[in-house]
This record gives structure tokens, sequence and C-alpha cells, in this order.
């Protein structure tokens, strides 16, 4: 299969938040409409925002920003999703293989083998997985978007764009091959520019060694809520390239050269009995 | 009959078989997160449940020691802190006595020979951190900055690939060396041979026939 992506043009999106209902009813991730009667109290943030962030049961939410330009006040809407990196530090960590390169070059989770360590939720430069854990039993798993590719949810295999996608009103989130996408989005950001735009750029293309999600953007990242270079930590990288070499290398000289000690110490004791026996 | 002297207490016996069976059970279920093909193993979390069941055995046996026995736990550590001259001879004869049975070289040890104190600096240093860096990875997952507890992972995982490997050297010693005979003994019962005692741990030896 060639590299997949998902497009996601900014300046298109209404924010009508159709692709998180169609995220949530496609992977079964329920949600409570907060009322008291379902023991959800509502709450007022003062935005149209809802709900307050990625959970567990929400792997797809609508950001909404004000920004003041120009003395006008501009509304902006981020997609927040797992961006299903090339480098990804989610991958680099995961201990249980849980996490992994799909064949369309995203982030696959196998919820099954997920041991609920966290150490993904660290790792990721875009604080996208949650952890839903028993704080003293230490139980739990974590929760991320699949790219639609959730055993017996698999719409990808299927043939189908994602389910965010699929309902998208205005056409602002595209999906099929990578390299069409990136020709989209090129496109789209040299119109933008054309049209005075000057900040106009497309995200995710060369960021973490490349993105499969993809932003057309009319200003620059940090003002849509994006980090302006994502990196993985040094601590990341020392997790994988650091502690499994040197664990195996101090492991495997141990058994060995304790192997080779009672190899020794053997055969000399057995010398030492045979010479005591004959003096 | 031969003559036997008492090497370890009971209470120390206990505080050892308590302490090293938790240790081996967390080595075992972190084992787990070491090993991707072993990973499989600790899938829904169930290890890191036994995991926090053992930390709590590893945790209050030596706390337990202290409070009914402070003296005879300080005496322990510090003649393990302890260092000298005998201790850089000790290092110079181990291998070709380890290896070759070859004792002339070898100065007389206290009850405790600098491998062992070796050990106890192990099982002390690497103990602390690994509580140190396991409290902050249970307790405060959600709220320490993420940098820290990454690199609370990182040392815990230095610590486990150190004192595992110790481990290894330390059972290796303990059941299967040819010549160490005597040291499960030592750990089981409590005994060891005065012939024994002699012939390893020379200096302590003399000190407690002394009186006699």
């Amino acid at each position: 299969m060639a590299e997949k992506a998902i497009l996601y043009d900014a300046t298109l999106c209404t924010a009508c938040r159709g692709c998180q209902i169609a995220c949530k009813q496609w992977n079964e991730n329920d949600e409570y409409i907060p009322t008291m009667e379902n023991g959800v109290a509502s709450n007022n943030r003062g935005s149209y925002e809802n709900p307050a962030d990625l959970a567990p049961t929400t792997w797809l939410k609508m950001e909404f920003r004000e920004v003041e330009a120009g003395g006008k006040v501009r509304w902006l809407f981020t997609r927040r999703s797992c961006m299903h990196c090339t480098e990804a530090g989610c991958v680099k960590v995961c201990p249980s293989g849980a996490l992994y390169h799909d064949a369309g070059g995203f982030v696959g989770y196998n919820e099954d083998l997920c041991t609920g360590c966290g150490y993904c939720v660290d790792a990721c430069p875009f604080d996208v997985p949650r952890l839903e854990k028993n704080h003293i039993t230490g139980i739990g798993k974590m929760s991320k978007c699949t790219f639609c590719t959730t055993p017996g949810l698999n719409r990808i295999d299927a043939g189908w764009e994602p389910a965010c996608v699929k309902t998208c009103p205005p056409h602002a989130l595209q999906y099929g091959d990578r390299g069409e996408m990136l020709a989209l989005a090129r496109q789209k950001v040299a119109e933008l520019k054309a049209k005075g735009w000057s900040n106009a750029n497309l995200y995710g293309e060369n960021e973490l060694g490349g993105l499969h999600v993809l932003y057309v953007l009319d200003d620059h990242p940090t003002a849509y809520g994006l980090p302006a270079e994502p990196r993985i930590s040094a601590a990341t990288i020392a997790w994988q390239d650091v502690i499994q070499p040197l664990g195996w290398a101090v492991g495997g000289a141990t058994i060995v050269g304790l192997g080779l000690n009672w190899l020794v110490a053997r055969a000399n004791a057995k010398k030492e009995e045979k010479d005591a026996a004959r003096s | 009959m031969q003559r036997e002297v008492e090497k370890y207490r009971k209470p120390i016996r206990v505080l050892h078989w308590v302490h090293s069976g938790a240790f081996v059970i967390l080595f075992i279920t972190g084992l787990f997160l070491f090993i991707p093909q072993l990973g499989f193993l600790a899938q829904d979390g169930w290890t890191r449940l036994i995991h926090r069941v053992a930390v709590v055995f590893f945790v209050l046996a030596p706390l337990i020691y202290l409070a009914l026995d402070f003296k005879g736990a300080l005496r322990g550590i510090k003649q393990a802190f302890s260092w000298g001259i005998e201790d850089i001879g000790w290092l110079k004869a181990a291998p070709s006595y380890y290896f070759l049975g070859n004792e002339k070289d070898m100065p007389p040890q206290g009850s405790m020979n600098t491998g062992q104190k070796l050990w106890w600096f192990i099982v002390i240093a690497f103990g602390i951190i690994f509580v140190i860096t396991g409290i902050i990875m249970w307790f405060f997952k959600t709220i320490a900055p993420v940098a820290l507890l990454q690199w609370a992972v990182f040392v815990h995982d230095i610590a486990f690939i150190v004192s595992g490997a110790m481990l290894f050297v330390h059972i290796y010693l303990g059941v299967f060396h040819p010549m160490m005979t005597e040291a499960w003994n030592s750990m089981t019962n409590g005994k060891i041979s005065a012939e024994y005692a002699q012939a390893h741990h020379g200096k302590w030896y003399e000190d407690i026939t002394r009186g006699k």
C-alpha cells in the first residue's frame, strides 16, 4: 500500500465538529451528554469548543482559537488528533509492540497488547495518547486515534476513507495517497499566498520525518497551537537506542562470563580432586 | 561431627529471603517490559500489579529489620562501606581465585569479603535509586513534568541492568560456583563449617574464636 495521509485545510473548516462525532460513532467511543441524569455535570468554559480536551473516548477534537490580527479578531480552528508521525516517539518507546507503523505509514494501535505503562504519553511531542489507569493497581489502557484501523472496525482495509474525512461537509478533510495530498496542499498554499496570505504554509511535510496528517494553514503553525518544530526528546531516543543495547550487552556478557567461570573452575576443581586422590 | 559456626542469624536469613524473593519477582515482571518478545506477558498490566505488590515487601522488609535491629543493621552497613588495603588485594587476587582456585594471594577476609561488600553497596544504593524513581512513576505519573518521568524510567532501567546482572553473579556464587560449597547452607540453616569459615573468612573466624 502506498503511503496514505489525511489533509486538513484549516481555511475550509467551519468547525461543525462533525468529524468529532463521526469518529466517536464509528470507533464506538460513546460519550454521555452532560446532564445531571447521566451523572455528568455540564460545565460552561466560555467557548463553543467541546469537550475540553482529548480523552480516552475522544480521539479527535476541534480546537478553537481567537487571534487578533490587524485590529480584527480571527477565529482559527485546529484539528487535534494523532499526527501519525514517521519518526514516532510513541512507537520508539512502546515496550510491547502495541504501537507500530501500519502499511500506510500511520501509527497503528493494538489495544490488546497495551500494558498501560504510559511511556507513549510522555514520548508524544503532540500530547495525544490518553491513559486510563487505576492509580493504585496500575492497570489500564492507552487510547488514541488508530487511523480507523481498529480490528473489526477497519475502514482503511475495506478501501474506505477514515470516518472523520467521510463526514466532513466542506471537504476540509481529504484522504488519499500522501504524495497526492502533498501536491494538493502545495497548490492550495500557493493560491493562499497569491491572495496575500503571506504566512500560508504546509505543516507536516517534513516534521518528524513526515506526518500522515497534513495541514494547510493561512498563518504560522504556532497561531494554530501547533509546535513549530516538534522534537522527540533525548530520553525517548535513549530508551531504545541506549538502554536496550546496553541491557543486552551487560546481561549477555554476565551470563557468558559466569558460564566460562563455571567451566574453568569446575575443570580445576576436578583436577585438584584427582591430584589429592593420587597423593 | 564437623564443628560448625553460625554465619547468619535467623532474622538476617528471613530478611534475605523476603527481600531477594521480592527482587526476583520485581526483576521478572520488569523484564517483560524490557524484552519486546515477552511484552505479550505484560498484557493488560497484570504484571504491573504483581510488581507493585512485590515492591511493598521489597521496601518493608529492610525497614522492619532496621526497626527491630538498628544497631546490627548499622554495623553491617558500616562494614560494607569500610574499604581498606585488603580490599584492593582481594580485587587483584579475585580472578585467579574464582577461576583457578588459587588462594595464596588472597588476603584474609572479615565476615564480609570485598565482593560481598560490593554486593551490599549495590543492593543499598540501587535499592534506594529503584524506590525513588519508582515512586515518581507510580505516584507522580499525572503531575510530574514529562522529562522527569522519562528520565526516571531511564534511571530505573539502568539500575535494573546493573543490579540484575549482579543478581546473576550473586546467585551463581551462592549456588553454582564449584568452590562456594557452603554459601547455600549459610543462608538456609545459618551455619558453615569451621574449616570453611577459616579458609574464606579468616579474619572473622579469628575474631569469633579468640574469646573461646
